[in-house]
């Protein structure tokens, strides 16, 4: 390139445009082969976040940092450990697994506590997010628990 | 015009970085993490990105030439002083674009696909955005063509910035040398940029010189008491691309849809504005965050739901 080359006109770069298509469509497909590796080469290695289904301490913690200033009155955790619903006053904060980590969300905890379930799994709907929990079989939606609690309230 | 492009040059480095990352991590010999859906959206995401760019290439090239054709002085481009004043003055441009694409919603709306990865790795450097030349950002690169530095000039030295700024999106590194530390941006300083604590937000807008955060008071050094955790303040509910890539300009939308009055807040306001308060902007998370801290310093540690039961499943 010379330094003459820097200043182009408007109508040669219009050409050049065309003639860089073909090259660039080459180009991207290679790129997504290359992609298309790449994403199997780590599926194979296998060196995501090790994510064990969450117990009360493990809840707690996430918690913690993702509500930290929202004191937990009441937790259930979703039947394979990937989801809790903890109660903050009105509020129900809710996290549930996505990849090897957790989204967190909260909603009213009369919305909550009006969630359908069905087949074992209870669906809370959040401004920007669906938690699908599971529920241990025979159990009902929502737990005891939570309902006791709003009758003592 | 056929330009040398160092983002181009350097994909096949790129490419081999991260299987280099990948192959070490499973050897245990290097510390990273890949999740495979999170590494599938940031390959797309980069993909995405230089289809895109190729699109908006002839707009940015035209309205480049057009500033270069009115420009004040005339930089020659075989000048040793000439690269070198580039190179602060373009540094010194992207640290505005990247504080701006943080702190002003339009601007965030365009970069925050740059971070809706909760990991921090080579692939998450490729996970750029699709809607940069609609947002305009690039318009404030003009302005060195105004100066005088010609466009193809410009263009290089903004893809050595870039492909410079690939590397430091890893934890395998975890320091270099204090000299370096000092200067220029390093993993460490980045993964501080791309983290979500409060204690962490908004900071380190570096491209290259970490000097400009230095200078401006954006700095804050990663500290090993806490433990960064990546992603954004809530962090994404979906691996779907195309959530990533809309879902801040679908939330802007709907907010001046509801809130037609205070639209602008919503557009040109920081991330998390809102008419009512009821959000949590950087701001207000690092005041909690600040508050709790002098809390637990005041009256040491504080149970947290101790009495609160917890059964699981039921």
């Amino acid at each position: 390139m010379t330094p003459a080359d820097a200043t182009p006109t408007l109508e040669a770069i219009g050409e050049e445009g065309v003639a860089l298509d073909k090259a660039l469509i080459i180009q991207l497909a290679g790129s997504a082969v290359a992609v298309s590796l790449l994403v199997a080469l780590a599926a194979w290695a296998r060196i995501a976040r090790p994510t064990p289904p969450l117990d009360a301490e493990a809840a707690r913690a996430l918690l913690a940092v993702e509500f930290p200033d929202d004191p937990v009155e009441t937790l259930w955790i979703a039947a394979d450990g990937a989801g809790l619903v903890a109660r903050s006053g009105e509020r129900a904060l809710v996290a549930w697994r996505k990849g090897d980590g957790y989204v967190a969300r909260d909603l009213p905890w009369a919305a909550a506590l009006a969630a359908g379930s069905a087949k074992g799994v209870v669906v809370l709907k959040t401004a920007d997010g669906v938690a699908r929990l599971a529920v241990e079989e025979g159990q009902v939606w929502p737990p005891p628990r939570f309902l006791s609690r709003e009758a003592a309230a | 015009m056929k330009t040398f492009d160092p983002v181009q040059m350097a994909i096949p480095f790129f490419v081999l970085a991260v299987i280099l990352e990948i192959v070490l991590a499973r050897m245990g010999r290097a510390n990273a993490r890949y999740e495979t859906r999170d590494t599938a959206v940031s390959l797309a995401m980069g993909l995405g990105s230089s289809i895109a760019g190729a699109l908006m290439a002839g707009v940015i090239l035209a309205a480049s030439v057009w500033a270069y054709q009115h420009r004040i002085f005339t930089i020659p481009m075989t000048a040793v002083w000439a690269w070198v004043a580039l190179f602060f003055a373009e540094d010194l441009t992207y640290y505005g674009f990247h504080r701006l694409s943080h702190e002003r919603r339009f601007w965030w709306a365009s970069h925050v696909n740059h971070h809706t990865s909760t990991h921090y790795n080579l692939s998450t450097a490729l996970r750029q955005t699709w809607t940069g030349g609609v947002a305009g950002t690039w318009l404030l690169w003009l302005p060195l063509s105004f100066l005088g530095f010609p466009p193809a000039m410009v263009a290089i030295q903004k893809g050595i910035s870039l492909v410079y700024q690939f590397w430091i999106h890893t934890e395998a590194i975890k320091r270099m040398p204090r000299w370096f530390e000092a200067v220029f941006n390093t993993p460490s300083h980045h993964r501080v940029h791309h983290a979500r604590n409060p204690r962490y937000l908004d900071a380190n807008y570096a491209g290259v010189l970490i000097l400009w955060d230095r200078m401006f008071g954006t700095f804050i050094p990663e500290t090993d008491a806490e433990p960064i955790r990546y992603g954004t303040v809530k962090n994404l509910a979906s691996f779907n691309l195309l959530t990533n890539v809309f879902h801040e300009w679908i939330g802007m939308a709907r907010d001046v849809a509801r809130h037609p009055r205070h639209a602008l807040g919503y557009v040109f306001g920081p991330p998390g504005w809102s008419h009512d308060g009821s959000r949590d902007t950087s701001r207000t998370l690092k005041a909690k965050w600040r508050a709790r801290t002098a809390r637990r310093e005041g009256q040491g540690p504080t149970g947290r739901g101790d009495e609160a039961g917890a059964n699981k499943g039921s």
